[in-house]
């Protein structure tokens, strides 16, 4: 029978997942897969979807065969995974995870690509034939001799996809690989994956959103929810369920079905529409939280400026986000506004006198103006969420009672119950963690909130939670600072931006009065989708307004 | 405090002559160069090595910041060493003998560590492996694992100023949340760094085993049957770094 089928090499499929389990205690108590089945044929580009937590990362190790079934089986080309040949497993399937500084092994980039071959044990001249065509198949070619260092997030992670391609591999695995990327890198490693796609590579994209940029690629799309396939179908028939399914449908995708439904013909049908006045919301700021006067900086062992010349205001009780590119400064700037970094030129009023540079009013500037890292749950350390929540509020002097309010206050912020108190953080979830961490920080009662990236790496469930408890403390008088590449949440959810580039501030204002700025500044597949819709219509139609918001879009056209 | 910049022996591609001369040929000359500074014991001999460093620094297109830069972590040790002499002579001798003394040995010290910490710099850290793996190759008869090993060391150098970023980066959101790491005595302060030191290791562990994983997806499976883009091929060149280093060595123990 198996003979039979290997003659005839095109009917196998690439990849027969067959009724597969795992868990990973003894017992096989929580199964993390539940009897998954699928197939991929050759050629083929799929997606699996699933949130935080639903055994994706468990399918992809049993699929790259670095993990074995409990039960089941996994065939590649009609062989099982189990009792393969390394080597031949090897060279049939390559995987790119998520983060690239965790694959890359060699400090320059040839070595790093070399990386696989050189297990292969092929002579040199084919190795470095091999390093050459998968730099270049990943458009790399022109940082061929660079080192890995100097890279941005989005040119590591073509390394690492140049990696794998150097194994001379049939089917590509991809773990989140595009997750921890702005959306320039996102993009640069989407046309790549587009162009090996039509060159015949199979590819699994495992992910917990298909983003906008690439859905019409994806020929097929699996849904995983806890440890089972809960729906399977094609990418349109994935989007008409997808809300169903707990999954963000982008707006540009939402507009286009709707243009459909309405035989609009998009964008010359638009061109003569009049379009109403939309009132903006305004909010009074009155009180002036944070100045910035002529703030510049730079970094000790560098001679350029990080920062330059920044004057910005930063009012109490307003949701204000920090947008830019990589290396434009973001993270530099806020990290002023709790005195981790000092001022070494200009100045930085917090509610009228100059943030204190050392000494015990650092402390408290530290308790009013709370920091939240990107990937706040890494810092987590206590054996106990009540344990970490205390933290903060103790080293800022809060006893007894106190102490207690402080603890609840934060729990009771990011809407968590009060038996997580006794639960041990390394346990949780990784959107527990998160709002744990988050939690911790708000426990000591800060007046302002700094948070870098709150969103990033969280499924929909998630950010959604996050953005309505962050709504919900800036409207309890909060002052609320973010810093995100997610424009969509920058425009819709906060009251005013700041945008900086190259360490200066570009614009400052309202979602409304940045719009400009950010196509000025921004490659518009970055752009929001409503803005970029309406962009298009504004070719044809100069009276139409630069949107953001997906509901005004459509409220302006019907 | 700032642990981002910590750079502790990392590659600084220049392409120099020195970057591409084979790995054993670097490790040779260093240790000819070693055993002869270590018992230099006169000014003449030490300005010399002087010379010979800003020589080898200017063939490698290494500028000096960068080089003083890696060298930085390793300055505890020269000052202990200038302290301990200082201190220590100054019982049985003079001031001025005491302090002539304690600087004479610290630079030593100094001079041989930026000799040492040229390797490193100077050559990418799987070619340092490489280099170390083919040196070390007659242990495996006694069952040492060289293969291992010298893929360990090439891959913690691979890795060092990754953690430095993290460390750094669990630092600042400690001090964010108030921690007081520079207050109180010895062990008050030691305390305060387990909020630091317990997520470090965590993250360290579990960036351990993601590259195990994805070097495994990569088809490592240790040495054996690995070959190489470019394997160690020893060349004239080579073998004239290493008999120049020799003479060098030679004529400063012996002659002078």
């Amino acid at each position: 029978m198996l003979k039979k089928k290997n003659r005839n090499r095109n009917d196998t499929p690439l990849i027969d997942v067959q009724s597969v389990s795992f868990s990973y205690d003894a017992k096989h108590t929580g199964r993390a897969l539940n009897r998954v089945s699928f197939f991929v044929t050759r050629g083929e580009r799929i997606a699996i979807l699933g949130h935080n937590g639903s055994g994706k990362s468990t399918l992809v190790k049993i699929l790259g065969g670095l993990q074995s079934p409990t039960e089941g089986k996994c065939l590649i080309k009609g062989n099982d995974i189990q009792t393969m040949n390394f080597r031949e497993l090897r060279g049939t399937i390559g995987m790119v995870f998520q983060d690239p500084e965790n694959q890359i092994v060699a400090a320059m980039v040839e070595d790093d690509v070399a990386f696989a071959p050189e297990n292969q044990g092929l002579p040199s001249n084919e190795i470095q034939e091999r390093v050459a065509s998968s730099i270049e198949r990943v458009n790399m070619t022109h940082k061929r001799d660079s080192a890995v260092y100097a890279l941005s997030g989005g040119e590591k992670q073509r390394v690492a996809l140049a990696g794998a391609l150097a194994a001379k591999v049939e089917c590509l695995i991809l773990d989140e690989a595009t997750a921890m990327l702005d959306p320039k890198g996102r993009i640069d490693v989407e046309n790549a994956l587009r162009e090996l796609h039509s060159e015949g590579m199979t590819i699994i994209q495992v992910t917990h959103q298909i983003e906008a940029d690439n859905f019409d690629d994806i020929q097929r799309v699996i849904v995983l929810s806890h440890g089972q396939i809960i729906w399977e179908g094609s990418t349109s028939e994935f989007w008409n369920n997808a809300e169903g399914l707990g999954f963000k449908i982008p707006d540009e995708l939402k507009a286009h079905k709707y243009f459909a439904e309405h035989n609009i013909n998009f964008p010359d049908d638009l061109a003569y529409i009049k379009p109403k006045t939309l009132t903006h919301f305004h909010r009074d700021n009155t009180t002036e939280k944070f100045r910035i006067e002529n703030l510049s900086f730079m970094y000790d062992e560098m001679n350029s400026y990080v920062l330059r010349n920044i004057n910005a205001k930063i009012y109490g009780g307003e949701w204000l986000s920090v947008i830019g590119r990589t290396g434009s400064g973001k993270s530099t700037l806020i990290q002023h506004l709790n005195a981790l970094y000092k001022v070494q030129e200009g100045k930085i009023y917090f509610d009228g006198t100059e943030i204190p540079q050392k000494g015990e009013e650092v402390h408290s500037l530290r308790q009013k103006v709370g920091l939240v890292f990107q990937h706040p749950e890494d810092q987590l350390f206590s054996p106990t969420v009540r344990d970490e929540l205390a933290f903060a509020p103790k080293n800022a002097g809060f006893k007894n009672h106190e102490l207690n309010d402080a603890i609840l206050y934060g729990l009771e912020c990011v809407s968590l119950p009060r038996d997580f108190l006794k639960r041990n953080p390394i346990a949780l979830s990784g959107g527990e963690r998160r709002l744990v961490a988050i939690a911790s920080v708000l426990s000591a009662k800060p007046d302002c909130i700094v948070l870098d990236e709150p969103l990033a790496g969280l499924d929909a469930s998630y950010q959604k939670k996050l953005l309505f408890m962050l709504s919900k403390l800036r409207n309890e008088g909060k002052t609320v600072i973010t810093i995100s590449h997610d424009l969509n949440m920058a425009l819709n959810f906060s009251d005013r931006i700041l945008m900086l580039g190259d360490g200066t501030v570009i614009q400052e204002g309202t979602p409304h009065e940045v719009l400009e700025g950010i196509m000025n500044t921004l490659e518009p597949e970055a752009w929001p989708d409503v803005l970029r819709l309406s962009s298009e219509i504004r070719k044809v139609n100069k009276n139409f307004p630069l949107l953001y918001n997906y509901e005004d879009f459509i409220s302006l056209i019907s | 405090m700032n642990f981002a910049n910590v750079t502790l022996g990392q590659y600084i591609p220049t392409g120099s002559f020195i970057h591409r001369l084979d790995p054993r040929a670097k490790f040779f000359s260093l240790m000819f160069i070693v055993t002869a500074l270590f018992p230099a014991h006169n000014v003449l001999e030490l300005g010399i090595w002087i010379v010979i460093l800003f020589a080898l620094v200017r063939a490698s297109k290494i500028s000096w910041p960068s080089l003083l830069r890696s060298a930085k972590p390793v300055m505890f040790l020269v000052i202990f060493t200038f302290a301990f002499n200082i201190i220590s002579m100054s019982f049985t001798n003079s001031f001025y003998n005491a302090l002539s003394h304690a600087l004479f040995m610290s630079s030593r010290l100094f001079i041989l560590m930026l000799f040492a910490i040229m390797l490193p710099l100077t050559t990418a850290a799987l070619e340092l492996a490489d280099g170390l793996d083919a040196l070390l190759h007659p242990l495996e008869r006694f069952k040492f694992p060289v293969h291992e090993c010298s893929m360990m060391i090439a891959m913690a150098l691979r890795f060092i100023p990754l953690l430095m970023q993290e460390t750094d980066k669990i630092i600042r959101a400690q001090l964010s949340r108030g921690a007081r790491l520079d207050q109180g005595n010895i062990f008050k302060r030691a305390m305060a760094f387990i909020p630091v030191l317990i997520p470090l290791f965590v993250i360290i562990f579990r960036r351990a085993d993601e590259i195990a994983v994805a070097m495994e997806a990569r088809g490592y499976n240790g040495g054996e049957g690995r070959t190489r883009r470019k394997p160690l091929a020893w060349k004239f060149k080579d073998t004239c770094a290493v008999v120049l280093s020799a003479i060098i060595s030679g004529v400063l123990v012996f002659i002078i």
